[in-house]
């Protein structure tokens, strides 16, 4: 198993490669070949033709696009991502690297602010199962999961920053306490999952042997449920960690626009806008080897958890 | 009562109705599934009536300062916006919008698209199936959202010389003010809306394919069209449906975000996403709840019902993937 293991993981990280290089051809083709012009923005009042070529010839934008592509990657393998457009004299890594600190300390507090309220919701409705608090406890979260970030963001911010004054709105860094509330928000929509996910688990865990020999040798429920159940229903969690990561990195769009925070979403989102080529390949390729090793991730977390699943099934399929 | 009765005499006669009716049969048990259906018909039907439904010009503007952002009125059962806009009306319209657009990107994307690629790359096989897998599998790892916005802010740049020319030369008229942003959001959204249905459908045309009543007609020549049509896609349709009601939301979701961010439809046409983009700061939800919490509401019980429909048909169509 453990060779076949290997094997899966390494034929799905040489994989990984083709993917990722069709990517970066298919969007370096849609920005240099779309409509978008940096050099006009870069100029805006001040455009004038001369202007124009000089700042083409400067970042390379003159030369037929196959050789800026191959420029690109030649300056990819040295390590170099290029310069940014939109903030003169940085280059993309400067740009980037603080932004992915601020997205990345914000995406592990939602990860584990959503297994804090996912898990225990999900343990809760289980318990209570053939009862109405079991559909309600779910179809609560089901609920806050369908208010849009863009929504329940603007009720946060009312009720705990106006209303009751516990935060307030300004952003003083990913450690400081007001970042709270835009953890708080974004993480609102994965919760539902969790608890379902959680809610199946631990169903699923109650009808084996072994929590029947439990009972039966006289362990206290609440031991029985804490130290048989639970810890053996979190195993299948780990999946989640890959699954809600492409939601969490687009609710991070809209909560990095409404309380002004520096992260990737935002910045990719302005460079897009800007354009700034550099910096938009630079964050999509960021963003696809992310949602590439998430996907093999939870793969391969699917293979440990329950080795009946053939992993060559999993493959494309 | 009538419906009833004929699926009763279907089981006494020893006639087992086809896959589609005795899904629509076990839906109509679900309550939490009729709630969800109930609340999609009344959204889409204000969508396909919305010019007898609303009480206002959308886009007619009051602008005394008593007419902004009154409270609702027998005049104005919402109320009214920063510009003194009727807000019924407005959200009226821009349930046609969400309509329009989740229609055309479900019949585009997901049927003529998804739909046949998933059939062809499950039946056919080979490098056939390797490529649209391959193609698919690079677009759905892309961070779709942010491509979409590339996408249709890259289009939006040079619009305008188009729609002049759409205005003056084409039958479009004014109306083509209206149609272009909405076609580049459609067409920005595809690459993205395909690969989803067709992963699903190659999977279970994988297993249709093997069964006998498909060799049965392989073996008496049927031709591949016909095979596909009336022997696999039957098949297929149950699941392919589970996979449209999982997606729905999300595909709603691209027009407000896009609208919302200002890339979405042209401003005189009425969508959820700017309705909220205009409420949502919280100094103007705090002063005027009402803008907010009016387009807010139909959106999310919007989406929240389509998460209901699509669990209930995960459960009448595959009873085994979660237990409950």
């Amino acid at each position: 198993m453990s060779q076949g293991l290997a094997g899966y993981i390494i034929r799905r990280l040489l994989w990984t490669v083709p993917v990722i290089v069709a990517i970066s051809i298919l969007v370096f083709l849609l920005l240099r070949l779309g409509p978008l012009d940096p050099v006009e923005s870069i100029l805006g009042q001040r455009y004038t033709e001369e202007g124009a070529d000089r700042l083409r010839e400067k970042y390379g934008y003159d030369r037929p696009i196959h050789v800026q592509y191959l420029k690109y990657v030649q300056n990819l393998f040295q390590g170099d991502l290029g310069v940014s457009t939109r903030h003169q004299n940085f280059t993309v890594a400067e740009v980037v690297i603080p932004k992915i600190r601020v997205s990345a300390g914000m995406g592990v507090m939602a990860m584990v602010l959503v297994f804090g309220l996912g898990v225990p919701a999900g343990v809760f409705a289980a318990l209570r199962r053939g009862t109405f608090l079991d559909p309600l406890t779910i179809g609560f979260w089901l609920l806050i999961d369908s208010v849009p970030v863009l929504i329940s963001a603007i009720w946060a911010q009312w009720l705990f920053a106006l209303q009751f004054g516990w935060v307030d709105l300004t952003y003083g860094g990913v450690f400081h306490p007001n970042i709270i509330l835009p953890v708080f928000v974004m993480s609102l929509p994965g919760v539902a999952g969790v608890a379902r996910l959680m809610r199946a688990s631990v169903i699923q865990v109650s009808t084996e042997d072994y929590v029947r020999t439990a009972r039966s040798k006289g362990l206290r429920e609440q031991t029985v449920v804490v130290s048989h159940v639970v810890r053996n229903a979190l195993l299948p969690m780990i999946t989640v960690i890959g699954l809600a990561l492409p939601g969490i990195f687009a609710g991070a769009l809209f909560t990095e626009l409404l309380f002004g925070i520096p992260g990737i979403a935002r910045e990719a989102l302005q460079a897009v806008l800007a354009p700034d080529f550099d910096v938009v390949l630079g964050l999509v390729l960021f963003g696809s080897i992310l949602f590439v090793f998430a996907n093999i991730l939870v793969d391969v977390a699917y293979g440990f958890i329950d080795p009946r699943i053939r992993l060559s099934a999993a493959r494309g399929s | 009562m009538q419906a009833q009765v004929t699926a009763l005499d279907f089981e006494e006669s020893g006639f087992r109705p086809a896959p589609r009716f005795r899904i629509l049969r076990e839906l109509g048990h679900k309550k939490i599934a009729m709630v969800g259906i109930v609340i999609i018909t009344i959204f889409y039907l204000f969508g396909i009536f919305s010019p007898w439904l609303a009480t206002h010009d959308p886009n007619q503007q009051q602008l005394v300062v008593e007419a902004r952002y009154a409270g609702p009125s027998s005049d104005h059962w919402f109320g009214t916006d920063r510009a003194g806009r009727d807000l019924y009306s407005r959200i009226v319209y821009a349930a046609r919008t969400t309509l329009l657009f989740t229609l055309v990107v479900i019949v585009t994307g997901s049927f003529l698209i998804g739909l046949s690629l998933g059939l062809i790359a499950g039946y056919r096989g080979g490098w056939i199936d390797t490529l649209i897998m391959r193609v698919g599998e690079v677009l759905s790892s892309i961070p779709t959202l942010f491509l979409i916005i590339a996408i249709s802010a890259a289009f939006r740049t040079r619009i305008s010389d188009f729609v002049f020319t759409l205005k003056e030369d084409t039958f479009l008229g004014d109306d083509a003010r209206a149609i272009v942003p909405f076609l580049i959001i459609v067409l920005a959204s595809l690459p993205f809306a395909w690969f989803g249905s067709a992963r699903i459908v190659r999977s279970q045309v994988l297993a249709i394919r093997e069964q006998e009543y498909v060799l049965a007609a392989e073996t008496i020549g049927v031709s591949t069209a016909r095979l596909l049509a009336r022997h696999i896609f039957p098949g297929v349709l149950p699941i392919f449906l589970v996979g449209l009601s999982a997606s729905m939301a999300g595909i709603a979701f691209l027009e407000v975000a896009l609208s919302y961010l200002g890339l979405g439809v042209d401003p005189a046409t009425q969508s959820f996403g700017t309705l909220i983009f205009e409420a949502g700061r919280v100094r103007t939800f705090q002063q005027f709840p009402h803008v907010l919490m009016f387009s807010g509401i139909p959106l999310s019980l919007f989406f929240f019902s389509w998460t209901l429909l699509g669990d209930a048909l995960v459960d009448v169509v595959e009873p085994r993937t979660y237990r409950r």
